[in-house]
């Protein structure tokens, strides 16, 4: 990483959430129907960035020391446990496991 | 925007409450993204050697997620090219949750702008979830300045201490962040749409991690709303 590619990466990034901002709210604004995507997307999104952080390693899949953390999270918040407690048990979990 | 108005009831002592995030859960927050500037941090800081580049980079740049990708794809053997498109990829998510923002901010041009900058998943969700437009603003805010102390601090601790440190996988580190975002979208899988969305989604990611490019099984995932949409579209909402 160099200057001039920070600087690639950051435009890249401002410009595409300035787009959705100004264009992507207008466009979803006009079509009330789709406003129920406007909820959607990041449930989808949100989850697929979830499997590639648990399950993802470069271009492989693997179950390791992470996947148990993101087990015990999963049943936690399924139990409505507050957001404090997901998150430490997850990383004790993982912790743990490695630990092993 | 029915769908976010009903999001609200059911909503009982879990994470996301009716007026938004509790001091606890914006600590939680504030841990998160500390223990994500950290690894981050000490990730970037051993590739490019330099503690300034590394600090601009994390604040100008301003998404892990994008960071994490252009290091995976260098380490990999990948073109500077290559790394740059991933980086970019990733952050196609960040457009998007601009967009579900955007959609529920009732403000001005400058206001807007800067939320839109700001849009990441913890903040954009909880801010969609609130009933009132004054609220989705106020949790907005409230979340962001959350998450910045905690990753502010983590590229300091990150830069200037990573060697102290050592290895922050050691404490199950790299576990937070996806859990956080699991605790975050914990009410939206409660309802059958939401769930339609992330299962199709996440499974999409799933198949397509070991053959698709770097970015592309989360741009994928988006077909995953869309199903939901449509096979959800009668439900009430």
């Amino acid at each position: 990483m160099s200057w001039p590619i920070v600087a690639v990466l950051a435009a890249g990034v401002w410009a595409q959430r300035l787009l959705g901002m100004f264009v992507g709210a207008r466009v979803l604004s006009r079509q009330p129907a789709l406003g129920r995507l406007a909820v959607l997307i990041p449930a989808a999104v949100v989850m697929a960035v979830i499997v590639q952080l648990t399950v993802g390693s470069g271009k492989s899949l693997t179950a390791d020391a992470r996947s148990f953390g993101m087990l015990v999270a999963g049943v936690l918040v399924w139990r409505r446990a507050p957001f404090v407690v997901v998150v430490l048990a997850a990383a004790a979990a993982t912790a743990l496991v490695r630990l092993i | 925007m029915t769908d976010s108005v009903a999001m609200g009831e059911g909503v009982s002592a879990d994470a996301v409450g009716r007026t938004g995030p509790g001091w606890s859960d914006l600590g939680a927050l504030c841990l998160t993204f500390f223990a994500l500037g950290v690894t981050v941090n000490v990730l970037v800081l051993e590739r490019v050697g330099s503690e300034s580049l590394t600090v601009v980079a994390a604040i100008a740049i301003n998404s892990a997620t994008t960071e994490l990708a252009y290091v995976a794809v260098r380490d990999a053997g990948g073109t500077q090219l290559a790394a740059v498109i991933a980086g970019w990829v990733v952050a196609s998510r960040f457009g998007l949750l601009a967009v579900s923002l955007g959609a529920r901010l009732r403000v001005g041009h400058w206001h807007r702008a800067a939320a839109g900058l700001q849009s990441f998943d913890p903040n954009v969700a909880f801010a969609i979830q609130q009933r009132s437009a004054r609220d989705v603003v106020r949790v907005f805010w409230r979340v962001t300045a959350a998450m910045h102390v905690g990753w502010l601090s983590g590229i300091a601790v990150g830069v200037f201490l990573g060697n102290v440190i050592g290895d922050a996988q050691r404490f199950g580190l790299d576990a937070v962040f996806p859990a956080a975002l699991l605790a975050i979208i914990g009410n939206l899988l409660r309802r059958r749409s939401g769930a339609l969305a992330a299962a199709v989604g996440g499974g999409l990611c799933l198949v397509l991690i070991p053959i698709a490019p770097a970015g592309v099984p989360i741009i994928a995932s988006l077909i995953g709303a869309v199903v939901a949409l449509a096979v959800t579209s009668g439900d009430p909402t």
